[in-house]
């Protein structure tokens, strides 16, 4: 096994790296989603004035998802479209980037969109991708090009997190003099999870 | 601190830091993959869920206390997070959370009768709740989590965050101290940083 040390500690070091600005947006985020009403106070949310643009020969399409898009497209607008809502003159939809949204309220008689811009600051960002594509709305999660990418993006991050994680711990086995504390480490974050889930269940 | 002492403490701490955190690592990535694959078949959780309901009766002098909620889960015997409260002049009505159960309580405040519905999810389901919990209510940020279980759980999650931070910046610290041997560190980070840039300030 030790001849592949070099190898592993290559890929340790080097996985490491790559996952690294993943592995501080993920960690930084649970701060914020956890004490979400302190950095409310330290960073408020922006929203800017609502501005009216006209669609000229806006159409529906076949279905409310292209029809979201297709508004996007005349409005010049970009982003993952979260859920649409309609009324017999409405049709309403928040489209969403990291920190930003975009609503968009479009009077289909007078095809007149009304968007308004929400500026949530970076700190929400990290929390919008910690969140996404995540278990809610899947049936519509997925419409941009940029979710596409997080969804595949976050897919590689775990596993790339899991072999960074295995090889840390193959490296560790051949550090004798770490060996010990290592056991009494590794020992007590096991206790504390199991008596945390004890607590819990 | 000497330059050779500091490389030293900062190695011992990003790998003992790192078994540490190993198994929260593991559960939360883990978690996170379940999340993301809602329709992975295996570890399906909704169309498993065990519900019952049944009716119950609470003595009225719980119901006229100033914290009702507390006294109807002491007699229930029921512990958790509880949300949703809505109180009208004839009902209490109250949602009671913990990973992988939920009760909804339902109480005639005239007669004290009333529904207990639990819904108990299966290990995937309370394993894909503890990835979530934390007991904070995304209408009302103000409120924050009133047991005492998810105020730990909670902080549990911030310090392994906090950790997982130290192990990476410990991890550059230590990667620099190499940068001569692993020369492709350089492309790597740039590589990365650039990548995590991308999705951040994608506007």
């Amino acid at each position: 096994m030790k001849k592949y040390y070099s190898l592993v500690r290559a890929l340790h070091l080097y996985f490491g790296l790559f996952i690294s600005p993943f592995v501080l947006i993920f960690s930084i985020s649970v701060l914020v989603l956890n004490h979400t009403a302190y950095f409310n106070r330290l960073r408020p949310g922006k929203e800017g004035p609502p501005v009216q643009k006209h669609i000229a020969g806006f159409q529906p399409q076949l279905s409310d998802s292209l029809t979201a898009k297709s508004i996007l497209h005349s409005l010049d607008l970009s982003g993952e479209i979260d859920w649409i809502s309609k009324t017999d003159t409405t049709f309403s939809f928040p489209v969403n980037k990291p920190g930003v949204t975009n609503w968009i309220s479009l009077n289909t008689k007078t095809s007149v969109a009304s968007i308004t811009r929400h500026d949530e600051g970076m700190l929400k960002g990290m929390t919008y991708l910690h969140m996404m594509p995540g278990q809610h709305n899947a049936q519509m999660r997925g419409n941009s090009v940029f979710m596409k990418a997080w969804r595949v993006a976050t897919d590689v991050f775990v596993y790339f997190v899991l072999f960074v994680s295995a090889s840390g711990v193959f490296l560790w086995y051949f550090l004798r003099p770490e060996r010990k504390l290592g056991i009494y480490s590794l020992g007590f974050g096991l206790a504390f999870l199991v008596f945390l889930l004890m607590l819990l269940f | 601190m000497q330059p050779r002492t500091f490389h030293t403490f900062t190695r011992r701490l990003h790998i003992h830091l790192g078994l540490l955190l190993l198994l929260f690592v593991w559960l939360f990535s883990l978690s996170g993959l379940l999340l993301n694959h809602g329709s992975w078949k295996f570890a399906s959780f909704w169309d498993q869920r065990r519900e019952s309901k049944i009716d119950i009766a609470v003595p009225l002098s719980a119901l006229t206390d100033p914290n009702p909620e507390a006294r109807v889960m002491e007699f229930l015997k029921i512990s958790g997070e509880v949300q949703q409260q809505k109180r009208t002049a004839e009902t209490l009505e109250f949602r009671v959370q913990s990973p992988g159960i939920v009760t909804d309580v339902s109480i005639d405040l005239t007669t004290g009768s009333g529904t207990e519905k639990v819904m108990k999810y299966n290990v995937w389901g309370k394993w894909r709740t503890l990835h979530t919990f934390n007991g904070m209510n995304k209408e009302n940020p103000s409120q924050s989590p009133n047991w005492l279980v998810t105020n730990i759980w909670r902080f549990t999650m911030d310090g392994i965050a906090i950790g997982l931070i130290i192990t990476c910046l410990s991890s550059w610290i230590m990667w620099y101290n190499v940068r001569k041997e692993y020369k492709l560190g350089y492309s790597i980070l740039a590589a990365s940083l650039g990548v995590a840039g991308y999705f951040l300030f994608w506007n």
